[in-house]
């Protein structure tokens, strides 16, 4: 079924790929073979990063290549890497204070509150109230508005102030995660069962009965979807 | 955007059994739709399973498996000559390590972090970038009996009659036993599981599973995991080297036989770098980038199982590797999401499998080679829905999880695929999704026992790449736990074989070439070379135009 | 119950929450809610101020945005923006008053803005809690004194950014009375600071510890020569350099007399019987004087 050829660019030379072709379909279309710049090219892994403009529009957009659709003269470019500052840290020894900003990403505070981050998310997520929300140490927040972000740098690329939103939002998710979530006081007990030998004659019995035996077991087995 | 007008006969209906079917969920599918017996499990897996295809298989005529019939794929790609040129010199060596970490997923991330802990130098080389996996592409969840109506024998037996008691037991009992310790390893990295209220984790079941035992990290499970596990090893420049857009290309081998390091290759650059180490890690995951029997994938570009052919050239034994997983809920429309995975969890949380006529046709959580196999079937029977470009699929009827869990929903748990469909203008919490079962999992690999150790010494594999664990199929949730468990088992068990470990001789890799004096001896008139790194996926127009091997940049004199 | 929108900024949420807390009670029991703004953002502070780099006028006409959004919802009965920080609040007035006096500016700054769900129309009225407190001062805070202050000499600290630029002045620049009548209101006495108007030395704690100190040892002189037991001010900032810089000023000036320091809505807040912590983190501690006071109280003395 042949389809419809649209023109669009690419480093401003022009090219014809077919019509509902993504960024990435398009550049393997035309014979390029990616190295860089493609991951799992199903959108979770920010590698694809691209910066397009459409026809007659002057604001800079950006993208997923492998979940964009490409319009007719559209132009564009691939971002496969944004260099950015990741701090070194161990978890281990941090406190949930918001001084950690200070420590490892002072730039955060340069925020201008201008929005430009939100308006290149390709995830659409709410990037300048996440980095508000760690200007005021409030890390619930930042895990809460940031846990979507695929990484892909294009904040960063972006903001006037150069601050590197998806480190320092990660940052703050795993300390959040750490420090600051109820935790499971099931989880221990279930954690010294196992370590006081509970289940070793449970292992035996199973690991050493037949493929019959088992086959038995198992389509007998109660399922049951309660918690308790 | 949108489903196209024709669709929407077929939409109309399933909206109208929908209240129906609701009763049924709230009820308890189980009073109306047994979970299939044994019996009826391999009837209608032999009858529509893409595995028990008479072209499926065929028998491997070299190396450690020679003889078994293996899936035809994989034979065909095993059955090539190395890309290493024959005149490729191993000095001088480019790094010298105690532990090469091949591959940057979650058991390469986990195997680097566990044996810097226990002392080793480590080297971490992946083709793309670390987190380049599919590790980060997981969606649903991670097993672990942190229940108290549940227990880790429960998850054994579950896990076992999944992989249709292929399992090896020693494997399985390390899984399912390890589990709640890397549930608390995880979260003290800072990962952020689903909780309720109380602090304990919000638990879902999963296919074939008999209690609810899915953690999970909202749709994001996999890329939150990786996430953490890719910043944590950052954290150790030190004692992590971390290496890029290095692909291994074979293995190498010192005198005494054993796995002594790899060479790598740059893509870019065209050129080779030697690496020495006490150790080699194999954890290079999937093969869902080689299309089996031209089905869509829901892997990374990665996913090339070059792994299995440098372990396997290097003279390890393979396991189940006549085993491949189909997904059963891939999407197929619109054609730009095609093979796309649709998560297991949407079936937990009551999206229902709906054929054209809006009939719920199977028990939704079978184990995914049975559920496939259904979806395979009613499609078969004329009773799947057509896409523009003649593919057939069968509803998954997603709108039933707001009705069943309440508004909102869809927003909390599954913000990836409400996103995913938004930008091709369907809403999922109003429309159902159009499904189909794509190429997901390498069930089977290179054989280990319960310390990663493969057949051949000094080399471990962890995840995917590995054998043995899930036996001829793979319940949800289990190779999240998979990497975790046996990426940390390898991190600690290289450390620990590279303190004792002395690397004897002249490094070589004359057993590619004896590899490839099998191939002649057998006549395999092979196409192409492997490992395969890079899939394929040019235009074959663009192919056919003329093109050389001239260099105009060729410097001369050299 | 007046319900007036509130912003409290940055700091009030992290290191003076002691401020915020006190805020919001005062005024709660001087019968106004406020209503914290649903969604703000930092006011930009001192980098707001530079006045050749326009995009540095977002940070604080977005939040003016979020007041107008909030006054087109239900929840408001009086407009006008209450906000308690000093810094925050000379920010925010000067923003919106360039941008009404400059209609080419506040275009570009709308243009910018073209997500926002509606543009700034210059019409916010922003008021300094203090402002709000003179007005309620005419229907008597007096008889809502529980326990009056007599016998503590309080010292008003007004600070700059309550009083300078003219365009912002809450009170006359040369000679407020606001903080002292406040003061004589609550039945305390006023110990009268002829350095109350000079600078703290503002952002200059972090890099020039030495410079601030000694001014706050100056401004401390001057309420100790008056026989102050206690300091009042309005600002975090001024809170934290007459506060935390008078380890520097004792180290420098061994004759530096400590002297707590509290903001003037924890002062209203033990008055009003409202309370008599609300955290904060302080160097020089006001709870050995409050605690000796309140005692005072209880046995009549």
């Amino acid at each position: 079924m042949a389809q419809d050829l649209i023109p669009i660019y690419i480093y401003s030379r022009k090219y014809f790929v077919p019509e509902g072709s993504t960024i990435i379909s398009a550049l393997e279309f035309l014979g390029f073979k990616l190295k860089k710049g493609v991951g799992c090219k199903e959108g979770f892994c920010g590698a694809c990063a691209s910066l397009y403009r459409l026809k007659g529009d002057y604001k800079l957009k950006g993208g997923l290549g492998c979940q964009t659709v490409v319009q007719p003269e559209m132009q564009i470019v691939q971002i496969p890497f944004v260099p950015a500052p990741k701090a070194i840290y161990h978890i281990e020894e941090l406190q949930p204070d918001p001084e950690i900003f200070l420590r490892y990403y002072p730039e955060l505070y340069r925020c201008l509150s201008c929005n430009t981050c939100t308006k290149i998310c390709p995830q659409e997520l709410q990037v300048m109230d996440f980095v508000q929300a760690a200007v005021r140490g409030d890390f619930q927040q930042v895990a809460d508005l940031s846990f979507d972000c695929i990484m892909c740098g294009l904040c960063s690329a972006r903001c006037p102030a150069e601050i590197t939103q998806f480190n320092l939002a990660l940052l703050a998710r795993r300390i959040y995660g750490k420090y600051l979530t109820k935790k499971s006081a099931f989880l221990e007990q279930r954690l010294k069962e196992i370590e006081s030998g509970k289940y070793e004659e449970g292992y035996k019995e199973l690991m050493s009965m037949s493929r019959e035996e088992l086959k038995e077991r198992y389509f007998q087995r109660e399922i049951n979807f309660q918690i308790t | 955007m949108g489903y196209p007008d024709y669709m929407y006969e077929s939409i109309k209906l399933v909206e109208a059994t929908r209240p129906k079917r609701a009763e049924m969920a709230k009820e308890g599918l189980q009073k109306f739709l047994k979970p299939l017996s044994a019996s009826e499990r391999e009837k209608v897996l032999s009858e529509n399973h893409p595995d028990y295809q008479p072209d499926a298989r065929k028998p491997i005529r070299v190396g450690p498996n020679k003889g078994e019939n293996l899936t035809s794929e994989v034979v065909d790609l095993l059955e090539r000559p190395s890309r290493l040129p024959r005149d490729f010199r191993l000095e001088p060596v480019d790094y010298e390590t105690d532990v090469l970490v091949i591959g940057g997923g979650g058991a390469g991330c986990q195997a680097a972090l566990w044996a810097a802990k226990n002392g080793a130098r480590v080297i971490l080389s992946t083709k793309l970038r670390l987190g380049d996996a599919n590790s980060m592409m997981s969606q649903g969840g991670m097993q672990a009996s942190v229940n108290p109506g549940d227990s880790p024998l429960i998850h054994y037996l579950d896990a076992i009659g999944g992989g249709h008691f292929d399992n090896k037991p020693e494997l399985l009992k390390v899984l399912t036993s390890e589990a709640p310790y890397i549930v608390k390893f995880l979260e003290e990295l800072g990962v952020i599981w689903d909780r309720m209220p109380d602090g304990h984790y919000q638990t879902q079941s999963g296919g074939g599973g008999s209690r609810r035992r899915m953690l999970s990290c909202r749709d994001y499970t996999g890329a939150e995991i990786m996430r953490v596990l890719r910043d944590e090893v950052r954290n150790h420049p030190e004692e992590i080297t971390v290496l890029e857009f290095l692909p291994a290309l074979e293995l190498i081998k010192d005198e005494e036989g054993k796995v002594a390091g790899a060479v790598l290759f740059d893509m870019e650059t065209g050129h080779f770098f030697v690496v020495k180490a006490k150790v080699v890690v194999m954890a290079t995951g999937g093969f869902g980038r080689i299309h089996i029997r031209g089905f869509p994938t829901t892997n990374h570009y990665g996913a090339t199982m070059d792994g299995v052919v440098m372990a396997y050239r290097a003279g390890a034994r393979l396991l189940h590797m006549d085993s491949v997983q189909f997904h059963p809920t891939g999407a197929i429309y619109p054609p730009q999401i095609y093979g796309f995975l649709i998560t297991e969890k949407i079936r937990a949380m009551g999206g229902q499998p709906v054929n054209a006529k809006g009939e719920l046709f199977v028990f939704p959580m079978e184990p995914r080679d049975v559920e496939a196999s259904e979806y395979i079937q009613e499609c078969k029977k004329g009773l799947g829905v057509r896409t523009p470009d003649g593919q057939y699929g069968i509803w998954l009827d997603s709108p039933m999880i707001e009705i069943l869990n309440g508004p909102g929903t869809i927003e909390r748990a599954f913000p990836a695929m409400l996103r995913q469909y938004k930008r091709f203008g369907i809403d999922i919490r109003v429309l159902p999704m159009l499904v189909y079962p794509t190429l997901h999992y390498q069930n089977g690999g290179v054989e280990i026992d319960e310390h990663c150790h493969t057949s051949v010494p000094n080399l471990l594999a962890a995840g995917e790449v590995s054998g043995g664990v899930h036996g001829r199929n793979r319940l949800m949730g289990n190779s999240v736990l998979d990497y975790n468990v046996f990426g940390r088992r390898a991190g600690i068990e290289a450390a620990r074989i590279a303190q004792e470990t002395e690397i004897k001789g002249r490094l070589s890799v004359s057993h590619v070439w004896e590899y490839e004096e099998e191939l002649k001896r057998e006549g395999v008139q092979a196409k192409g070379y492997s490992p395969l790194l890079l899939p394929e996926y040019r235009n074959l127009e663009s192919l056919k135009r003329h093109r050389t091997e001239f260099d105009p940049f060729a410097p001369a004199g050299l | 119950m007046t319900r007036m929108p509130y912003y409290p900024g940055c700091t009030l949420k992290t290191k003076a929450q002691n401020y915020d807390l006190s805020t919001r009670a005062v005024f709660r029991e001087l019968g106004i809610d406020l209503v914290e703004l649903p969604r703000w953002n930092c006011c930009g502070a001192v980098f707001s101020l530079v006045s050749d780099d326009l995009l540095r006028q977002v940070a604080p006409i977005t939040n003016l945005i979020r007041v107008q959004e909030l006054q087109s919802t239900d929840s408001i009965d009086d407009p006008r923006l209450v906000v308690p920080c000093a810094m925050c609040f000379n920010v925010l007035k000067r923003a919106h008053l360039r941008v009404k006096e400059n209609p080419e500016d506040l275009k570009k700054i709308n243009d910018f803005l073209y997500l926002e769900s509606q543009p700034y129309r210059g019409e916010v009225e922003i008021v300094h809690a203090l402002e709000l407190l003179r007005e309620i001062f005419a229907q008597g805070i007096k008889e809502r004194v529980k326990f009056p202050l007599s016998g503590l000499k309080v010292s008003p600290y007004y600070g700059c950014n309550l009083l300078r630029p003219k365009e912002v002045a809450i009170d006359n620049p040369e000679n407020p009375t606001l903080l002292e009548d406040l003061v004589e209101a609550l039945g305390a006495e006023v110990a009268f600071n002829n350095r109350r108007l000079r600078c703290c030395g503002s952002y200059q704690t972090v890099s020039e510890k030495e410079l601030v100190a000694d001014l706050a040892y100056d401004i401390i002189k001057g309420a100790a020569s008056a026989g102050a037991d206690l300091i009042i001010t309005a600002c975090p900032l001024c809170s934290f350099n007459l506060d935390w810089r008078q380890k520097e000023a004792q180290e420098a000036h061994p004759d530096h007399k400590f002297i707590p320091v509290i903001y003037y809505t924890e002062l209203m807040a033990l008055a009003l019987g409202l309370g008599n912590d609300f955290g904060g983190e302080h160097f020089v501690d006001p709870q050995p004087l409050i605690r000796r006071f309140t005692k005072k109280e209880k046995e009549g003395i």
